[in-house]
């Protein structure tokens, strides 16, 4: 993808999650950053890693949009966290 | 001649794939192993890879009478369980290092987004820890790998019948191609949709439980005339669901002025729901054993391999045997429920051989999971 947009969406939260080590936090990166945003005019997020942090900011056209689409990221966080801790010893 | 043999094993001496499906309400996760050896480097064995199932496990979401599952519930039910299923399965496949396996297969298409997607999370966080190499499938191709190789049918016609499809399939020049397929809805969504109606539970399956109960009709020679609804290769079943729906409802209201169910001048109850369910089966039968009857004819091809969801009906299996009978040397080949429902196994199955011939996901950004992803889009390299 293009990243020719403007910020224009009034909507915005930005988030970050704490993961033990910065590997971790770029799997997530990794994971995340495939799928594609079914109406990009309407929401947008990047997904980016800091030292032991995933940073995630979000912006949307609306609460309701900004919200559904929030939660569904964090609900595939909790999957890779859940993966990340069952399988690395 | 195809080579299965141009990436090697891992270990040297055997392939062992995951396979990850989740592309409806059934989570399942299979681990399998073929064996290296030097007769696949030459030959069109694909359906002789002498696999081994070192694990098969299935969770399936299951919804209350009358209802049916929705997407983001269904999604929800597998992203609780995956993680546990995938430690199950190395668990009982003995793999104790899972960077061994030499590749994960996922789902990729055809099902519900949100569930294909809650499992492909799973499947890129695994192949980046363990950095082993993805191989996304398409769901009906590895209905028909899984058939081939159980059932060793070398160059069957395929009759592909779950929740979400209806398709006639043959094998030619490295496709699977589509013959004839529902225009509608799928035949196990018209069998499940009528189990709504009649309210009869989902467990462990809504077409398995109308299959009992048309085994306990008493009338299977007066059968209840229903709409048959061949379109040359093509059937088309919600009329009939919405005509069996009807007649169930008005059996259930008592509605004496419908003819077919009520006996006009006593008012004496005609039609049993069970006789319902056996007609039902009956004719949606009929219809498929009709079109694969016309594409074995076609492709002049004796072998019919049932496979997906409803491929488990024993009556449907009976009435497609009785067909292959009187044709010459026909035979049909199914498999139970283990292999027939969906499973991790199949996925692990159809993704090995593509490995097997190099196709693997180079880059994240190609397992982008898609609802639509039709049988003939994918290239047959592992076949002659």
């Amino acid at each position: 993808m293009k990243g020719t947009r403007q910020s224009d969406l009034a909507y915005t939260l930005y988030l970050e999650v704490p993961f033990k080590t910065a590997k971790q936090a770029e799997t997530a990166v990794k994971v995340l950053k495939p799928d594609p945003i079914l109406k990009p005019q309407d929401f947008h997020v990047e997904y980016s890693s800091k030292a032991h942090n995933l940073c995630v900011s979000f912006e949307g056209v609306d609460d309701r949009v900004l919200r559904v689409g929030v939660s569904s990221v964090i609900e595939s966080i909790k999957t890779i966290i859940e993966t990340i801790d069952e399988f690395s010893h | 001649m195809v080579n299965l043999n141009s990436v090697p094993p891992k270990n040297g001496q055997c392939y062992l794939a995951l396979g990850l499906e989740g592309s409806a309400n059934k989570l399942g996760v299979g681990i399998i192993k073929h064996p290296f050896l030097s007769k696949h480097e030459n030959s069109d064995l694909s359906h002789y890879c002498e696999m081994e199932i070192l694990s098969n496990i299935r969770d399936t979401y299951v919804t209350p009478p009358g209802e049916g599952f929705l997407p983001r519930d269904t999604a929800r039910h597998h992203r609780n369980w995956v993680v546990r299923l995938v430690r199950r399965a190395l668990q009982e496949a003995n793999v104790s290092d899972p960077s061994q396996l030499d590749t994960i297969c996922f789902t990729k298409g055809p099902g519900m987004g949100a569930p294909l997607h809650s499992v492909v999370i799973l499947a890129r966080t695994l192949s980046i820890m363990w950095d082993v190499p993805l191989v996304g499938v398409n769901h009906c191709v590895g209905h028909i790998e899984m058939g081939r190789e159980i059932t060793k049918a070398e160059n069957p016609v395929v009759l592909y019948v779950s929740g979400g499809n209806t398709q006639v399939i043959a094998y030619s020049e490295n496709c699977y191609r589509i013959f004839g397929e529902t225009l509608d809805i799928a035949i196990g969504n018209c069998l499940d949709r009528f189990a709504r109606t009649l309210k009869i539970p989902n467990e462990p399956s809504p077409g398995f439980n109308i299959e009992q109960l048309a085994k306990k009709s008493l009338n299977k020679q007066d059968l209840v005339e229903l709409p048959y609804t061949v379109k040359g290769m093509d059937l088309s079943m919600s009329g009939i669901l919405g005509y069996v729906d009807s007649l169930a409802k008005d059996l259930f209201n008592k509605n004496t002025k419908n003819k077919i169910l009520f006996d006009p001048k006593t008012g004496e109850q005609l039609v049993t729901v069970e006789d319902i369910c056996y007609s039902l089966q009956e004719n949606l039968f009929a219809m498929l054993v009709e079109i694969t009857e016309r594409a074995m004819a076609h492709v002049n091809s004796n072998q019919v391999l049932i496979v997906g969801g409803v491929g488990c009906n024993v009556r449907l299996q009976e009435m497609m045997a009785t067909m292959c009978r009187d044709r010459s040397n026909g035979q049909v080949h199914a498999t139970d429920e283990r292999f027939c429902i969906d499973n991790g196994v199949m996925i692990a199955q159809a993704g090995l051989l593509q490995f097997r011939m190099g196709n693997v996901v180079k880059d994240l950004s190609e397992t982008v999971v898609t609802q639509k992803f039709r049988t003939d889009e994918v290239y047959v390299a592992w076949r002659e």
